[in-house]
């Protein structure tokens, strides 16, 4: 290894682990303590990417409190530094953290918080492309309908949320006093897409959760509709189906529908 | 005849802040340019990529990145660089540039702008990998000198020593940071004055103004102030010594309304243009 490879291995090893080898590469001029000196640098380090995850994650951060979150960040990085280019990435595997980590995994409504402000912040950026028109769809000739797969926007993610996680978050993006944490009965399904520039979520019922789960995954549109007997009577299962499909192109959800 | 390698002249420029979006747009402001950070920009679309197009449409933009890592001892990322290259075809910026200094190792990045021991070894390592890096994008980049909180045993030369050698080995330009140079002069107790003779003038596309935290024994980059009096003198002093070259203000935290700004946009360009005006006569 290189002199410099070897120094810089010791540079990182100090950001990272606060491994005190590389203060013998450093100058002592007499200006200023040496350990001031490396101290900036390891402070800024672990202040920028605490900034990053705060600002990825502004109701984690509100939930938590300034304090827990400080503690929150210190482990993360500790245990998932950076491998990105861009500092818009760090923190993608937060959410599984909360998930598995004590103390954060006791309170599981940490979790879901992360996975849907994750979510926000991958459709905010996602790919641009322009939505299928409703009339696209209705030129179909009628034969076409059965074999019909459609390509969703970039921009659309699905949760499955057990708490009222979304209802927090609005109270907190809205600056109102948090509500508190409550578990439902069951998981509710949630869409997050963009529309041009603008981020939008809903709930989902649950044969519509299971329908845009099976056409994003490529299912052709007549395995949903039989899918759909679960749920509703065969005999409204075109009418429920129809008005799925209208309910995603007016969304803006589709981009694409192929045979 | 001589030959320039610099770019064609800007004139006075702002980094581009995403809080400014949409003043920009609303009402643009008096400015000549606009400098984008490259890897805000390098995400599949949306928003900013929207307002980076639609300032693109009024100004000439250039590109800064943070995360190339031109003196690290990672291979260089070749991903990363297919991004940027397809950044600048779509953007057409007149110039990009980055930093002289080394972001992470062993496949971490640290996200800060480290220090480079000035050895013969770390120029000829640098100037090998900025040549590659200009190979591939087909151009000449700008490289710019960091603030600097420590310095190492190991090194042979003075910062502007190693700045003006990569320079020439690798035949790029250099951003020169008037900000960093008073930052990093206080903080090892160098003259900057001694550092602005010692660049190379014909190699100076560029230069930064910022503000930074005084903490009385030492001084840190945190581009969260407007330009400090010390900083102003020392660009006057630059402008001596470089002649016109484009300069632009970077505001990276507690950022104020572009009116703000624009105070100090204007300040600058006062002690530009009387530079230039003094030049001519
Ligand atoms: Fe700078």
């Amino acid at each position: 290894m290189s002199e410099l490879a070897a120094l810089q291995g010791r540079f990182m090893r100090w950001l990272l682990q606060g491994d005190p080898e590389l203060a013998a590469d450093v100058a002592d001029d007499g200006r200023l303590p040496l350990q001031t000196r490396l101290e900036v640098y390891r402070n800024a380090y672990g202040l920028r990417l605490a900034e990053a995850l705060a600002d990825s994650y502004p109701a984690v951060h509100t939930l938590l409190g300034d304090a827990r979150f400080d503690a929150l960040a210190r482990s993360y990085i500790e245990a998932h530094p950076s491998t990105y280019r861009s500092i818009r990435w760090f923190g993608d595997r937060l959410a599984a953290y909360l998930a598995e980590r004590a103390p954060w995994c006791e309170q599981p409504i940490l979790a879901e918080m992360a996975a849907f402000e994750w979510a926000l912040r991958d459709a905010f950026d996602a790919a641009d492309a322009a939505p299928l028109a409703r009339a696209d769809l209705a030129a179909l000739p009628p034969q076409a309908w059965a074999g019909l797969r459609l390509d969703f926007h970039p921009s659309v993610q699905r949760l499955d949320l057990q708490w009222n996680t979304v209802q927090l978050w609005q109270a907190i993006d809205d600056g109102r006093e948090p509500v508190a944490p409550e578990r439902g009965p069951y998981p509710v399904g949630w869409v997050i897409w963009r529309r041009e520039l603008r981020t939008w979520f809903r709930s989902l019922e649950v044969d519509e959760a299971w329908a845009l789960d099976r056409m994003r995954a490529g299912a052709p549109f007549a395995e949903v509709c039989a899918g759909l007997v679960e749920w509703i009577d065969e005999a409204y299962v075109p009418e429920r189906a129809a008005a799925l499909m209208a309910r995603w192109l007016i969304d803006g959800k589709v981009i694409g529908a192929h045979a | 005849m001589t030959v320039s390698l610099t770019y064609p002249h800007l004139g006075i420029g702002l980094g581009l802040r995403k809080e400014h979006y949409q003043s920009i747009l609303d009402e643009p402001p008096q400015i000549d340019w606009f400098e984008a950070i490259t890897e805000n920009y390098l995400v599949p679309g949306g928003k900013p990529l929207h307002f980076l197009e639609q300032v693109r449409a009024r100004y000439s933009v250039v590109l800064h990145g943070v995360s190339l890592s031109v003196g690290g001892t990672d291979p260089l990322d070749w991903d990363y660089l297919r991004q940027v290259k397809a950044l600048v075809e779509r953007i057409e910026p007149a110039w990009i540039s980055d930093h002289l200094c080394f972001t992470g190792a062993g496949g971490i990045n640290a996200h800060d702008l480290l220090p480079l021991p000035y050895t013969g070894e770390a120029v000829r390592h640098v100037a090998r990998r900025i040549r590659q890096v200009q190979d591939f994008l087909g151009r000449r980049i700008l490289i710019e000198n960091v603030s600097s909180y420590l310095s190492y045993r190991s090194s042979e030369m003075s910062e502007w020593a190693f700045l003006g050698a990569v320079a020439e080995e690798a035949d790029c330009l250099i951003l020169l940071d008037i900000n960093n140079i008073y930052v990093s002069a206080r903080n090892h107790g160098f003259d900057p004055l001694e550092y602005l003779a010692g660049v190379p003038a014909e190699r100076v596309q560029q230069h930064h103004l910022a503000g930074h935290q005084d903490y009385g024994d030492h001084v840190i980059d945190t581009h969260d102030h407007p330009v400090p009096d010390p900083v102003w003198r020392l660009y006057e002093a630059a402008v001596q010594r470089f002649g016109p070259v484009s300069c632009m203000i970077e505001r990276d935290a507690d950022i104020p309304p572009l009116e703000v700004l624009m105070e100090e946009v204007e300040r600058m360009r006062e002690i530009a243009e009387g530079a230039q005006a003094a030049a001519h006569v």
